[in-house]
């Protein structure tokens, strides 16, 4: 099933480098990495500079970042050469454990940032945020859920989250096979990165020979037969029908998925035990005189986090919040709410009705 | 007494004219009554004036500051009643107030129990819409009782005016009221520094949104505060600088007559300054802005909706920390634009007012901060004994600042 001849040709090819064009090869690949990180950063400044309505500076800031970091994971996933090592049980091993290594990623970040990968960086959370973009364009009225079935929603994320570990536990006993199984239902869009892609799969090949990269693509078949290898047509079939599900559902109801995404418990647990909500360094700050309860920030939060609003003051992070700081960009009050990151204010709501001065 | 002040503002000319009831603005309105536009008068600030100008009318507030109307008022509403409400009914009766004679219809939010029953009189001369807020504010319950009020109200504004409210009108509506709290916001801005505006001046500002254009207000307003920017560069103070900033929290002042106060606190001596105000003749007018998420009907609706009940600091509101967000709002004013003391200044039979005084007494105590509750009527005969007040509390924040 899986492709053993292409991955050998990659192999191949590896082991036919020299050390000069290696070299070679590892400082084009730094040259680049600055490029895009001066690319990157000069895009956020020209937003933080030239983006004048202050109640759209933070979301426009977030949809660049956004689309940077999904086309970063993108390419991450897709391109970067998987290395083919015979004494760690192969290419399947090194799939899962980059997987893992990303998920690590996530928690750790998670520990010290709170929900901000999910906001910020996510993938499926930019393309539900594509999709509100859209119904907004389209002057659709948005639905909102129910408060109870919304809280719900936020339990059922543990059942999941629990549920995948104890498949995990039970039959994989930490094999890495089934850990990227679980990795790889974290999201319904995971395990469909190639099946999106599939249509295009001889441009990619085509393209990184042109440009001169022989390796690119090569990762590209070693994933797909990985993932179909594990993904029969069934689960295939399944994915799909979850995946227009949610694309319908995420159109009426801001970030659906997120509600109950299970990757996002992590900031949910620790916010659950009040002795460890100093954990994450990065959090919502309300101060309480400031606030008069307009409710605009329960009304604009895409997750409907009550909290924000609720909460007399001091750090309202609710576990479900994402840090879309969509409350803090909408709220009237100047320095009511104020993102802080190890004790410092690092921005705060500002009155937005007055544009942004020089 | 207007011009008595000396160095005013030169773009305070324009709003010394708009505050005549009988002058530019009651023409303007008769002239554009005559064209086919409609009045809709409220006597309270819950009503929401953007639907009013989305559907193309004229909003305008009808509350009286007549003392002698008040007078009047007496035969009809029991003395112990708020003078506020008897003023009203006493210019129904001799005609006094145009804006009340040439409204279409008046909406009348039924806040306190003066209101309600102002209401019912009211009701004899003209249709009234009553509005009921609920007491309680944050439950979701109120909110949606609220939501429900406000969709009866917009269905009879589009009844008498005629004009649909379209996603298009509101919205124009919604950013013509942001861009008068963004002015407005400007010119408060301004006061949190040295006192570059009279308290009074700044009243007046204020007030005279409730009945003029607001897009011709917005344009002033900026004129206004443009002025003020060069004078902070140039130093040149309404008041010294060290005179004691006062803030005024309680019954709304209406103009004309009611503005006794106010004008014994900055003409006293030593005179304070009026730097802030807590009142829905005042700074809550504007403060709170439409927060709109997205440009649909439904979101419009809420935002408009939630703006009026939500942001809301009226005492008829309560709940089971009390009305917590008055306090919030009075601590907040103070720390910003550190002010020196607070007059709560209460009419008698404002009862909401009055009740909640001891609450907001202990809690300003607790800061360290006099507070002094001043309680008058609506007439001139205790201006003798009010500037003795007054002027022993005057004496005292000045005799805090040396300390």
């Amino acid at each position: 099933m899986l492709s053993w001849d292409l991955a050998s040709q990659s192999t191949l090819y590896r082991s036919s480098l020299n050390g000069e064009k290696r070299m070679l090869e590892t400082i084009a690949e730094i040259l680049r990495a600055i490029i895009a990180v001066g690319l990157v950063t000069a895009g956020v400044l020209a937003i933080l500079v030239w983006v004048r309505n202050l109640t759209r500076k933070l979301s426009i800031l977030r949809l660049f970042i956004q689309i940077i970091a999904s086309i970063a994971i993108f390419v991450i996933l897709l391109f970067w050469p998987l290395p083919w090592n015979p004494i760690l049980s192969g290419l399947v091993f090194s799939i899962a454990l980059r997987l893992t290594l990303v998920f690590a990623l996530i928690v750790v970040s998670t520990l010290v940032l709170g929900r901000f990968f999910c906001g910020w960086l996510c993938p499926y959370v930019l393309y539900m945020d594509l999709l509100t973009r859209l119904r907004k364009a389209l002057r659709i009225p948005h639905w909102n859920l129910p408060e109870k079935l919304n809280n719900g929603l936020d339990v059922l994320r543990y059942v999941m989250l629990a549920s995948f570990l104890a498949v995990a536990l039970i039959f994989g006993v930490l094999n890495a096979d089934v850990w990227r199984y679980v990795i790889m239902f974290m999201g319904p869009f995971k395990s469909l990165i190639i099946v999106f892609l599939s249509p295009i799969e001889p441009l990619i090949e085509q393209t990184g020979t042109a440009l001169g990269f022989e390796v690119w693509g090569a990762s590209f078949h070693d994933l797909r037969g990985t993932i179909n290898y594990f993904n029969g047509p069934d689960l295939i079939l399944i994915t799909w029908l979850v995946f227009f599900a949610f694309t319908a559902g995420s159109f009426m109801v801001r970030l659906l998925w997120c509600r109950f995404c299970p990757v996002g418990a992590t900031l949910s647990i620790l916010n659950k035990f009040s002795a460890l909500k100093w954990a994450p360094i990065l959090h919502i700050d309300k101060i309480e005189e400031k606030c008069t309860k307009c409710g605009i920030c329960k009304r604009v939060c895409p997750l409907q986090v009550t909290e924000v609003y609720e909460e007399k003051g001091g750090n309202v992070t609710a576990p479900k919040c994402i840090h879309c700081f969509r409350c803090l960009e909408m709220c009237p009050y100047e320095g009511c709410l104020n993102i802080k990151m190890a004790g410092k204010t690092i921005y705060k709501s500002k009155n937005w009705l007055k544009e942004e001065e020089e | 007494m207007k011009k008595t002040w000396p160095n005013r503002p030169e773009a305070m000319e324009y709003f010394d004219e708009i505050s005549n009831f009988f002058g530019q603005r009651e023409k303007e309105i008769r002239e554009q009554k005559e064209a086919g536009k409609k009045l809709i008068g409220y006597t309270c600030m819950f009503a929401p004036i953007e639907f009013i100008l989305a559907a193309g009318a004229i909003p305008v507030r009808v509350g009286s500051g007549w003392y002698d109307a008040a007078k009047l008022g007496d035969r009809i509403m029991p003395v112990e009643v708020c003078p506020v409400i008897r003023s009203t009914v006493g210019a129904k009766m001799v005609n006094l107030s145009p804006y009340l004679e040439l409204s279409d219809a008046i909406i009348t939010p039924l806040t306190c129990d003066g209101r309600t029953k102002l209401s019912e009189i009211l009701s004899d001369f003209k249709p009234v819409w009553c509005m009921t807020p609920p007491r309680v504010k944050d439950d979701p319950q109120s909110l949606s009782l609220w939501k429900e009020e406000m969709q009866v109200i917009r269905g009879k504004i589009e009844e008498l005016t005629g004009t649909k409210i379209t996603k298009s009108n509101l919205r124009s509506a919604i950013e013509k009221m942001q861009k008068a709290t963004k002015a407005f916001r400007r010119l408060q801005d301004l006061r949190k520094g040295p006192p570059v505006i009279t308290g009074r001046d700044a009243m007046l500002v204020s007030q005279t949104s409730l009945w003029d254009d607001i897009e011709r207000w917005t344009q002033k307003t900026n004129e206004l505060c443009d002025e003020l920017e060069k004078r902070v560069e140039q130093k040149m103070w309404a008041f010294p600088p060290d005179t004691s900033r006062v803030m005024i929290t309680g019954t709304p002042m209406l103009w004309p007559d009611s503005w006794k106060v106010p004008n014994l606190i900055e003409e006293s001596n030593p005179a304070g300054v009026l730097v802030v105000d807590e009142q829905c003749s005042g700074d809550r007018i504007l403060y709170d802005p439409v927060g709109v998420d997205e440009w649909t009907m439904s979101d419009m609706f809420d935002a408009v909706s939630e703006r009026y009940l939500m942001a809301s600091t009226c005492p008829c509101f309560t709940s089971e920390h009390g009305n917590e967000d008055r306090v919030n709002w009075i601590m907040d004013r103070i720390k910003e634009y550190k002010v020196d003391g607070v007059i709560y200044y209460v009419v008698r039979g404002c009862i909401l007012y009055a009740m909640e005084y001891a609450r907001i007494k202990r809690i300003l105590d607790r800061m360290g901060l006099p507070v002094y509750y001043l309680d008058t009527e609506y007439t001139r005969e205790d201006v003798g004994q009010m500037k003795t007040r007054v002027e022993a509390f005057l004496e005292m924040l000045e005799a805090r600042i040396d300390i």
